[in-house]
């Protein structure tokens, strides 16, 4: 179910207030699935690469989670790090796949699937250049609302940068990516780039990663400021600890090529007005700056 | 090269002895001045926005350091989950772009600690001989503990205190005399001295203090600038303080012991699983650990201190209250927006609280 009010106020009123919104909304879904399964599946993320890791809060889901909604069936909670080599993922698969079936072969095909069907969507946005959304709506084209808006002539080309549970989520980013597409604006996002290209982009503006995602933020961000776009929108919500330190490295390098900034700090009190306002007013400044150039 | 480094507690007092025994030829230590509002206010004026206290506070000590001629910087680094990993990064630009050209120079305190710490020390003074470093670092390491074990007593003491004060100025003449000692047998001789010199002070025969245990992230609950003294506030308020994080503790076991293979952390970190299965960064998981053993240890209440926006401590907050030792906990975020009355107005409210619980208690 997509993210709603009630689902913000059931995550709301479990968790302390200082935790940031993503986590209180995931919390909310995880009580709108009481009662309708026997498991739920929450893996604490700890690494996706070498001496790379998630936030706290991604490792810690799964025991927030079982302190918090203490009426929440068993959790199936593998912890998945591959900073420990492939062999340890492996292992964790097969533990996990444990729950469903003893047979072990059953269990390779099937981590063998998911990963191709993964790499096939991942694929999929970076080489047609769409956004996740697009890519849900041509998969199920069937289900009820279409995700993203048609864009008609698009005039403008603009990156929003981000983690995809805040852009893509319509309840955070008030439906964020449709506005701008509505706006006239051909919208780029992380997902657009091959992860290879990302990676490389991180590496020449930072080094070696420090988290996970750092890719999606700082590697986008690079990719896109040289990539002749006409202005970067950065997303992040507030209390964000990887993002308070990523977007400001983001900042920094639009500073320095010139290129039209905006950065946007999302919470549970972000009013959609003044949202909207501030978007009209970076691309009437954008618009402004492109003719001025031409 | 003149070396400038961030404030966390007495570690300058650590970076001084170093430099006293060892000499650096060339290169001079520039202790920043101490922490200070113009140094948050500093920091928050150049940091992003949301960055965290500790982010804040240091790169104010280092804009203080560059300020009085530092080139040379030297600052924490770590891999891991926490923002730390980010700092260097971050503010090597912020000091850039202010115009000051320093360098800096990293201490590994997550993965190759020893190796890091004896490499910084070889830069910083010019490959000084072995039995030299050695014995410097030995006298360092003795006024660290005798620091460390001084402020042990005062969190006993203050609470007992007949004349309120006292025990403050025995303390901050103690941290007076230790850094300016120039022998480890003077240090001895200071760590005895003070010691009695506590010990021996009038206590309130009326008092029966509150035991409090405080846990949370490392550096805003090892530098009293940070917490705003709070280990002081509950002494006036008559409160006996404990707690496990000190810069010789870390000293201790993580350049030490750790590679010996004994871990300091194993026992609370067990008891921490049955609420937290695994590391979170920071101090987190040992926060949960530690409300278990404060718990069962028969402390009145636990004092939680954090970083507004502290992710590892976001979650040990949220699994907290969900442990079955059930002692009342406070948890305190810091920025540069808290008021320190307004902490004081909560820790009276909290001190209140186990008070009435431990008279009911006993009835």
């Amino acid at each position: 179910m997509p993210t709603n009010k009630a689902i913000f106020n059931a995550g709301n009123s479990r968790a302390v207030a200082e935790t940031c919104l993503p986590v209180k909304l995931f919390f909310g879904h995880v009580i709108s699935l009481l009662g309708k399964c026997d498991y739920m599946f929450i893996p604490a993320m700890r690494s996706l690469g070498r001496k790379a890791y998630y936030c706290s809060k991604f490792i810690g889901l799964p025991d927030m989670t079982r302190a918090l909604v203490p009426e929440c069936p068993p959790i199936l909670d593998p912890e998945i790090d591959l900073n420990k080599g492939r062999r340890a993922l492996d292992r964790t698969i097969y533990d996990l796949g444990h729950h469903f079936s003893a047979d072990k072969s059953k269990i390779k095909e099937a981590a063998r699937q998911a990963e191709k069907a993964h790499l096939a969507y991942r694929r999929e946005m970076s080489e047609r250049g769409i956004t996740p959304l697009q890519a849900l709506d041509e998969t199920y084209p069937d289900e009820g609302k279409p995700h993203s808006e048609r864009v008609m002539s698009p005039v403008l080309s603009v990156a929003v940068i981000g983690h995809p549970y805040v852009v893509y989520d319509h309840y955070i980013s008030h439906r964020l990516i449709c506005r701008l597409q509505a706006m006239g604006v051909r919208v780029f996002t992380p997902e657009m780039v091959a992860q290879q290209a990302l990676d490389i982009a991180t590496t020449k503006f930072v080094g070696a990663p420090h988290w996970s995602f750092e890719a999606d933020i700082i590697g986008a961000g690079e990719h896109y400021l040289h990539a002749e776009v006409d202005g970067i929108i950065t997303v992040a919500v507030f209390g964000c600890g990887p993002d308070s330190m990523m977007m400001e490295m983001v900042r920094h390098r639009a500073g320095e090529l010139r290129i039209p900034f905006l950065h946007l700090s999302l919470d549970e009190h972000t009013s959609e007005g003044g949202l909207v306002t501030r978007l009209e007013a970076f691309l009437d400044m954008v618009r402004r700056r492109r003719r001025a150039c031409a | 090269m003149r070396i400038g480094f961030p404030h966390c507690g007495h570690a300058y007092i650590v970076a001084q002895a170093l430099v006293q025994k060892l000499g650096t030829g060339q290169s001079e230590l520039i202790v920043p001045p101490p922490t200070s509002h113009r140094t948050l206010d500093l920091g928050a004026k150049y940091s992003p926005v949301e960055a965290c206290l500790p982010f804040k506070l240091t790169l104010g000590n280092l804009i203080e350091a560059c300020e009085l001629g530092a080139d040379t910087l030297i600052h924490a680094r770590g891999t891991g989950v926490c923002r730390l990993g980010y700092y260097v990064r971050e503010q090597e630009q912020i000091i850039r772009d202010l115009g000051y050209d320093a360098r800096f120079l990293t201490l590994d305190v997550s993965q190759h600690r020893l190796k890091s710490i004896i490499h910084l020390v070889k830069e910083v003074t010019n490959d000084a001989s072995w039995p030299r470093i050695i014995s410097a670092i030995r006298f360092s390491i003795a006024k660290l503990f005798t620091c460390d074990n001084i402020e042990k007593v005062v969190h006993k003491a203050r609470a007992v205190e007949l004349e309120k004060g006292m025990t403050n100025q025995i303390y901050r003449e103690a941290i007076k005399a230790i850094s300016e000692a120039r022998t480890t047998q003077e240090v001895k001789n200071i760590a005895k001295e003070y010691t009695t010199k506590l010990n021996q002070m009038p206590k309130n025969p009326g008092a029966d203090p509150v035991k409090v245990g405080i846990v949370g992230e490392v550096f805003v609950v090892l530098d009293p600038f940070a917490n705003m003294d709070i280990e002081m506030e509950l002494g006036k308020l008559g409160v006996e303080v404990e707690r496990t994080l000190s810069l010789s503790r870390w000293v201790k076991y993580r350049l030490f012991l750790n590679y010996l293979g004994v871990d300091e952390w194993k026992g609370v970190h067990e008891l921490a699983m049955p609420y937290l299965k695994r590391n979170v960064g920071g101090e987190g998981w040992e926060s949960v650990g530690e409300k278990v053993v404060y718990g069962r240890n028969g402390f009145d209440g636990l004092v939680h201190l954090a970083p507004f926006t502290c992710m590892p401590e976001i979650v040990a907050q949220n699994i907290m209250p969900s442990t079955r030792e059930d002692i009342p906990v406070l948890t305190i975020l810091y920025d540069e927006q808290m008021a320190r009355p307004g902490m004081i107005t909560r820790l009276e409210a909290f001190v209140d609280l186990l008070k009435f619980r431990r008279k009911r208690r006993r009835r």
